[in-house]
């Protein structure tokens, strides 16, 4: 053919695929998920084995293979062990709504608990304000808004009168 | 191992963010043709074919069939692999696996990813818990500056200490001529490029990078009677971490954890004693900046903490007494699904001599690379000149 | 706490977008520049072979040799209906087009492989193996199969 040596336009095709599923939380995460929801409170398991407190709580400790039955109640204070101060609009895939930047972000390891969670963080965007080993409390929304997931977290917010360690 | 298997060929593609002349398999027969040439071999002699990428990354899901002409494939056995950033050296895994069982002699392992043309970040949200952890957007930038904040605040480092890592990636780069980011960059470069999550700047995170790698693995009459230089798989080890702890960014932490046990696994397999002296190279897998200092530690090269030191004292540099990714790593080039299997064609390419202008200035015979990806996970493969070690 | 309990089930509607952008390539690009600016439909010829595929590739499954620009060959228009259903339920996909919708492959006149697409123009009682079809285009082409509406009996 005569096409030869010819510059060709180079053909891109858009497409949008949309997935739903429904998800079933199981029988661990869901009494994590409704303790949250309806008591406002954080709930773990305990490790018969290792001691190990697991949140969120599953029935099996990965580290021993043995069975988790122990149910243990987490406090909502706990202390920092990482965060970030976010510059990226990153979008909430379950809601398609970013997240303004600049935020506090952070993961969190609840008092009682071996395991740590993330969260948005309360505080400016300052590393005079936040750092790591500050003291945090968690802040739930109203009962009636919570719906059994992470998103009944408002933030963490610094528990008062700390001074940042030099 | 049943029977000792050896990489005989290999080939990739030029890495760029940008690939609108070809499509997927246009991109990944450049791979495919340049690892057949350099075996000298025709997919004729191929038993069979392993390929694989992330999932869905792409908007196309069973790439092994969309495929199957452009990777040789028709026909012949073999299997599509898809475990996430570990997916290239998982690839090669299963196609080691096959030879030293004795079903295949010839084996031929792709890994590509065309990042431009996938919604990375969609996909990506499909990892974490729908309930737990999907409305947290931290994405992989967030998770990694998490993992800076921890490792400054335990021992002491700077972002100064992200930053050579940095500019030692992106300067080995330059001396690759297949790499992504080839840029001459200056500790101040990084150090004021766009912060993107704090302490992660731009210049502290891999880029999005289209491309394609293929090894050739062959059992061991294949490779004697074939190959001048075959390189030896003397070892490969997987572990993941357990689900919701998210401890490789909690850098204090003394437990083992996937890293940390992959590597006494493999270690102990091996007899290795001091792995910074058994090892002549090591291609690790740094999506960020952090990520190759904690490396360092969890791998053995130096004490928990002092990972920074060993970037300060250029002890990881391409002429250095234990270099690091010579090739510019992930830093430098990530397509995903080819960057584990890039880690151990890069290694090979040293204990072969046949690195080019990043060869490093020593005699190469044993090297390791290490996969990441996922929730933590890891696949690590040892790699020799000799059977005998 | 209370370790012996009852949970009643936990379950949630959610869903993933994600969007893509498909890059048609070397050989892909030049089928859809062909399709939309000029109404034709190219194939490529793979001399080892001896046959002509569609859609058209830069690699021969079969031989793995490699096609050039130099093996596309015009194919069809007109072909000849292989095999066919008739699909009784509306397809999102195709959010034009009423149920009953048929579905053919069409082995165009000097292709050796088929192609799948709709046809119409006809009533889906008469389609039969072996029909003679031609393309119907839409007026404003913008380089997708789509670009051929269906094939209607010659």
């Amino acid at each position: 053919m005569n096409q030869k040596n010819t510059v060709t336009e180079q053909i891109c095709v858009p497409m949008t695929v949309d997935v739903p599923y429904r998800f079933a939380a199981g029988k661990y995460m869901a009494r994590f998920l409704t303790e949250l929801r309806d008591n406002g409170r954080f709930v773990g398991v305990k490790c018969p084995s290792c001691n190990r407190v697991q949140m969120p709580p599953r029935v099996v400790c990965a580290a021993c293979h043995v069975k988790n039955d122990e149910w243990v109640e987490l406090s909502s204070e706990g202390t920092m062990v990482g965060f970030t101060i976010m510059y990226l609009p990153l979008t909430d895939p379950t809601t398609g709504k970013p997240h303004e930047p600049p935020f506090v972000y952070g993961s969190v390891r609840l008092d009682g608990s071996d395991s740590t969670v993330e969260h948005m963080v309360n505080v400016e965007p300052d590393l005079d304000k936040i750092w790591v080993g500050m003291r945090m409390k968690v802040v739930l929304r109203d009962r009636e808004e919570r719906i059994g997931d992470l998103s009944d977290i408002i933030h963490f917010e610094p528990l008062p009168g700390q001074k940042r360690p030099q | 191992m049943k029977r000792n298997v050896a990489i005989i060929g290999g080939g990739q593609t030029y890495h760029a963010a940008r690939r609108h002349d070809v499509d997927q398999g246009e991109m990944v027969n450049e791979a495919v043709r340049a690892a057949l040439k350099d075996a000298r071999m025709t997919m004729d002699d191929i038993d069979a074919v392993f390929l694989g990428n992330m999932e869905f990354f792409e908007g196309t899901h069973l790439t092994d069939c969309w495929l199957a002409g452009s990777a040789g494939a028709y026909g012949k056995p073999g299997m599509k692999i898809t475990t996430g950033g570990t997916v290239g050296a998982t690839i090669i895994g299963a196609g080691m696996h096959h030879v030293a069982a004795g079903l295949f002699d010839k084996v031929l392992c792709i890994g590509f990813e065309k990042q431009e043309e996938g919604d990375t970040g969609a996909i990506l949200s499909g990892v974490a818990h729908p309930l737990y952890g999907r409305s947290m957007a931290g994405a992989a930038v967030g998770y990694f500056a998490m993992m800076g904040t921890s490792y400054m605040a335990a021992w002491g480092a700077k972002e100064e200490h992200a930053a050579m890592v940095a500019v030692k990636a992106r300067q080995n780069a330059r001396k690759n001529q297949y790499a992504h980011l080839k840029l001459d960059i200056t500790i101040e470069d990084a150090l004021n490029s766009r912060m993107l999550a704090y302490p992660v700047r731009m210049l502290d995170m891999c880029p999005a990078s289209n491309g394609a790698c293929v090894v050739i693995l062959g059992d061991e009459k294949t490779a004697r009677d074939r190959c001048k230089k075959p390189v030896w798989i003397r070892a490969m080890d997987t572990a993941h971490n357990e689900q919701f702890e998210i401890d490789w960014r909690n850098v204090t932490l003394t437990k083992p954890i996937f890293s940390t046990a992959c590597a006494a696994r493999m270690y102990k397999r091996l007899g290795v004693d001091d792995p910074k002296k058994y090892f002549d190279v090591f291609e690790i897998y740094e999506p960020a900046t952090w990520a190759e200092m904690v490396w360092y530690e969890d791998l053995g090269l130096c004490s928990r903490g002092e990972g920074f030191k060993l970037m300060e004292e250029g002890a990881t540099a391409i002429d250095g007494p234990i270099p690091v990714n010579p090739s510019g790593g992930v830093l430098s080039t990530n397509c995903i699904g080819a960057s584990a299997m890039l880690r151990v064609w890069e290694a090979a390419l040293q204990i072969r001599g046949d690195a080019g202008g990043h060869q490093v200035p020593k005699e190469v015979n044993r090297a390791l690379a290490t996969a990441y990806g996922g929730t933590n996970w890891t696949v690590m493969t040892a790699l020799s000149s000799s059977t005998e070690d | 706490m209370e370790n012996k309990f009852v949970q009643a089930p936990f379950e949630v509607d959610q869903h993933i977008t994600a969007h893509s952008n498909y890059f048609a390539g070397k050989m892909g690009s030049k089928f859809y520049v062909a399709l939309r600016d000029s109404k034709e439909i190219l194939g490529v010829r793979c001399k080892t072979c001896s046959k002509v595929l569609w859609p058209p590739r830069e690699t021969c499954g079969r031989c793995f040799s490699l096609l050039t620009e130099d093996d596309l060959v015009k194919i069809g228009p007109g072909g000849s209906v292989v095999s066919f259903t008739r699909v009784h339920y509306s397809e999102p996909i195709h959010p034009d087009v009423d149920a009953p919708l048929v579905y053919a492959v069409i082995q165009l006149d000097g292709a050796d492989s088929g192609m799948t697409h709709l046809i119409g123009g006809v009533d889906p009682e008469q389609i039969e193996i072996g029909m003679r079809v031609t393309p119907v285009f839409i007026e404003n082409r913008n380089g997708n199969i789509l670009d051929i509406v269906y094939f209607k009996p010659e």
